[in-house]
């Protein structure tokens, strides 16, 4: 399945993954807890359409004024089960969609 | 008279070991039972699970009917051994036996009807260890041991076997003697001929539930003496022998007035037993109350029921164990407001196990109904708002006096025109107020229902009527209410069709400058959390400070999602928070909504410098 990603357009776009204590996540938690957060990185440009093209040759003649419409980006499409942690507390918190678990270019 | 419980064992299991070469003939443990009556004599037999088919080992073993003592009936060889079946090829085999004890002798194929005693034996296939391998305390004392009990008000007698009657045989010129030692005086020794532990004298398990002994085993050969110890608890087992009693009062003077609903616990009595009560198994009837209403009137008894609970205590029983009997009044049906009564509920107690006259108690539950008038006291109720006041905001409570203590009672409340000869164009401005009916509370919560109506000049002062219904028999009450709109009306206000949530603001600028809904000044609030973790004083825009965010999604909140998503969203919020029943509980930095999906995350750049059109003319002039 591997060669098949690598293949298919987005090849650039992979899932990656590190380590973290959960105070590194910044969402205000106080605990010891660690996890495993991944992450979808990597170039799209084989994605890339004649829409992304156009609108690139617009914004770079500054045709489109202000606006900077997006352009296709490595996102998650599917996310990792959700986690549960105790805080220093002894609370429990749960985590949605907090990691992600496939990577595609959209 | 006494519950008669005959003969029982003070341990529930007995256990030794036994070896190759045991003699026929010798000793392997004394089996006890205590007495209820001097003139009982216990007769001890083997019993086997099926009567008809006893084990092969069955006969190896031989029980003295009168002394309890446990005989080989054979000498075991090696043979013997091998011969019983096992799955497994170790070294130990457990042999199981079951003891019987009857006051008369009983027919081996009837004895499974008897009290039981488990022996586990445990047939090691080695001879026995010499002399000199083994340890004084495995002489002294048993490899595994419980705990015995007695019952208390019984007859003194033996309860154990302090010798190990396997292991003495190994070291014939040993004399070993046993005794008892305890802090203080217990009614506890050992009989020097028979080496058995005795109980003295009817012991009370309300003075003392436990007694912690200490057995000394001393071992006495030619050359030295060697003393050695072994705690033993003996347990006392309880029986009911105390009468219930009181501790003061047998009467509760009870008082029901704006509490009425179903449900209500509204007096409690305790009745005290100094016996324990055994919760398990439910079926046990020792030391359980039965307890009756004794009034007749067939009102008090589809209103009031006594609801009883016990709970073991310990404290007020002198450090003991004995049971506390609640018994709760509770109504079971709401009363109504106009019902005025009052009478004697009595409630008969009975200790059903309790042998004796005195296990009754009588106790009285001394009940005044008061009616509960429905009736605004004599006042206007004036209330003053800002013109520029958003849809939503709240104007304030009505309430009946003293209906933030009702319970049971069911109040609503409606707004009418107070002078209905009035221009319908006048009239068309008093859809600017509405009432809703505050869901925790029998109060009224006026609102502002409509907008436009506040920007006409003619629509600043508001006389209306309430009226007050109670529910259940339509007694009705009714005030004058003036609504005062103060100042100027915003002339926005008619323009933005669409009043956007406060909630959706995330730094204090920008709230404080908008329009939200339910914001009783026009403008949103805006409340600076503390800067630690996750608080429940989290940053925030809300329309009305009082009311949102404050946990809780009351009667007009709950109109409108975008009043105050904060205190009422079902939907799943992101970032670092703790949830309420609904709504945000606590959250991190900012929290802010749009629609229901609420976010709660730290601002880590300082709020920017907004340049307002001041600014940019100071600018452009500098």
């Amino acid at each position: 399945s591997r060669d098949e990603r690598v293949k298919g357009p987005g090849r650039g776009c992979l899932l990656k993954e590190i380590h973290l204590n959960v105070t590194d996540l910044g969402l205000g938690y106080s605990t010891k807890e660690e996890l495993l957060f991944r992450y979808c990185s990597g170039p799209c440009y084989d994605s890339e359409t004649n829409y992304d093209k156009i609108l690139n040759n617009l914004t770079h003649n500054k045709k489109l004024d202000k606006d900077t419409p997006s352009r296709t980006c490595c996102r998650p499409i599917a996310f990792d089960d959700d986690i549960s942690f105790l805080d220093d507390s002894l609370e429990y918190h749960t985590l949605k969609k907090h990691s992600a678990k496939k990577c595609a270019c959209v | 008279v006494r519950g008669s419980l005959g003969l029982y064992f003070p341990q529930s299991e007995y256990s030794e070991s036994i070896y190759v070469g045991q003699q026929q003939g010798t000793p392997v443990l004394q089996i006890h039972s205590m007495l209820e009556t001097p003139a009982e004599k216990p007769y001890f037999s083997l019993c086997w699970k099926n009567p008809q088919r006893p084990p092969a080992y069955a006969s190896w073993f031989h029980m003295d009917e009168t002394s309890g003592i446990l005989l080989m009936n054979k000498t075991l060889e090696w043979s013997d051994f091998s011969s019983l079946y096992t799955s497994s090829t170790v070294s130990l085999k457990k042999l199981a036996l079951k003891v019987t004890a009857s006051s008369m002798p009983v027919k081996r194929t009837m004895c499974n009807l008897q009290r039981k005693v488990e022996v586990s034996l445990t047939f090691i296939n080695a001879t026995a260890p010499p002399c000199g391998q083994v340890k004084p305390e495995k002489l002294c004392f048993p490899d595994k041991d419980s705990n015995p009990h007695i019952r208390e008000n019984r007859m003194p007698g033996a309860l154990r076997q302090l010798r190990r009657f396997t292991r003495m045989n190994v070291c014939p010129n040993y004399t070993i003697s046993y005794g008892v030692k305890a802090d203080s005086p217990v009614p506890f020794a050992v009989d020097g001929s028979t080496s058995e532990l005795v109980v003295t004298a009817p012991v009370d398990r309300e003075e003392k539930e436990v007694y912690q002994l200490l057995i000394v085993c001393t071992i006495q050969t030619e050359e030295m003496v060697d003393t050695l110890f072994n705690p033993l608890h003996v347990n006392i087992y309880d029986e009911d022998d105390n009468p219930p009693y009181l501790n003061g009062t047998d009467t509760e003077e009870v008082i029901i007035e704006f509490n009425r609903s179903e449900g209500t616990i509204c007096g409690s009595l305790s009745v005290y037993d100094r016996d324990t009560t055994p919760v398990y198994p439910s079926d046990q009837s020792q030391n359980k109350f039965v307890g009756t209403l004794l009034n007749n009137d067939s009102w008090i008894k589809t209103t009031f029921t006594i609801e009883p609970k016990f709970r073991e205590e310990k404290a007020v029983f002198g450090n003991v164990r004995g049971t506390v009997h609640d018994y709760k009044l509770k109504l079971i049906q709401n009363v109504s407001v106009t019902e005025t009564r009052s009478f004697q509920l009595d409630y008969l107690v009975n200790d059903t196990t309790f042998p004796g006259p005195e296990g009754t108690v009588l106790l009285h539950f001394n009940v005044t109904i008061l009616p509960v008038p429905i009736r605004f006291t004599n006042i206007t109720f004036v209330f003053g708002l800002s013109r520029k006041s958003t849809t939503y905001a709240q104007i304030g409570k009505v309430c009946v006096d003293n209906c933030l203590m009702f319970k049971g009672i069911d109040v609503e409340y409606q707004l009418e025109i107070a002078d209905k000869n009035i221009s319908s164009d006048a009239q068309s401005c008093y859809t600017a107020v509405s009432i809703s009916q505050s869901q925790n509370e029998m109060s009224g919560v006026l609102y502002v229902n409509d907008t436009e109506a506040l920007l006409r000049a003619e629509c600043q002062e508001l006389q209306y009527v309430v009226t007050a219904q109670e529910q259940q028999h339509q007694l009705q009450t009714r005030t004058q209410l003036l609504i005062i709109f103060q100042g100027e009306a915003d002339p926005m206000s008619g323009e933005e069709q669409k009043v956007l949530a406060c909630a959706e603001r995330r730094q204090q600028g920008d709230c404080e400058s908008s329009r939200g809904l339910g914001a009783p000044t026009g403008r949103c609030q805006w409340r600076q959390g503390s800067d630690k973790g996750i608080s429940e004083k989290y940053s925030t825009c809300s329309p009305d400070l009082r009311t949102c965010p404050d946990g809780y999604c009351d009667a007009i909140e709950s109109k409108d999602i975008s009043i105050c998503p904060q205190d009422c969203t079902s939907h799943p919020i992101i970032g670092g928070h703790e949830r309420g029943l609904f709504g945000i509980k606590a959250g991190y930095g900012t929290c802010y909504c749009f629609v229901e999906k609420c976010f709660c995350e730290k601002d880590e750049t300082e709020e920017p410098f907004l340049c307002n059109d001041t600014c940019k003319t100071v600018i452009a002039a500098g």
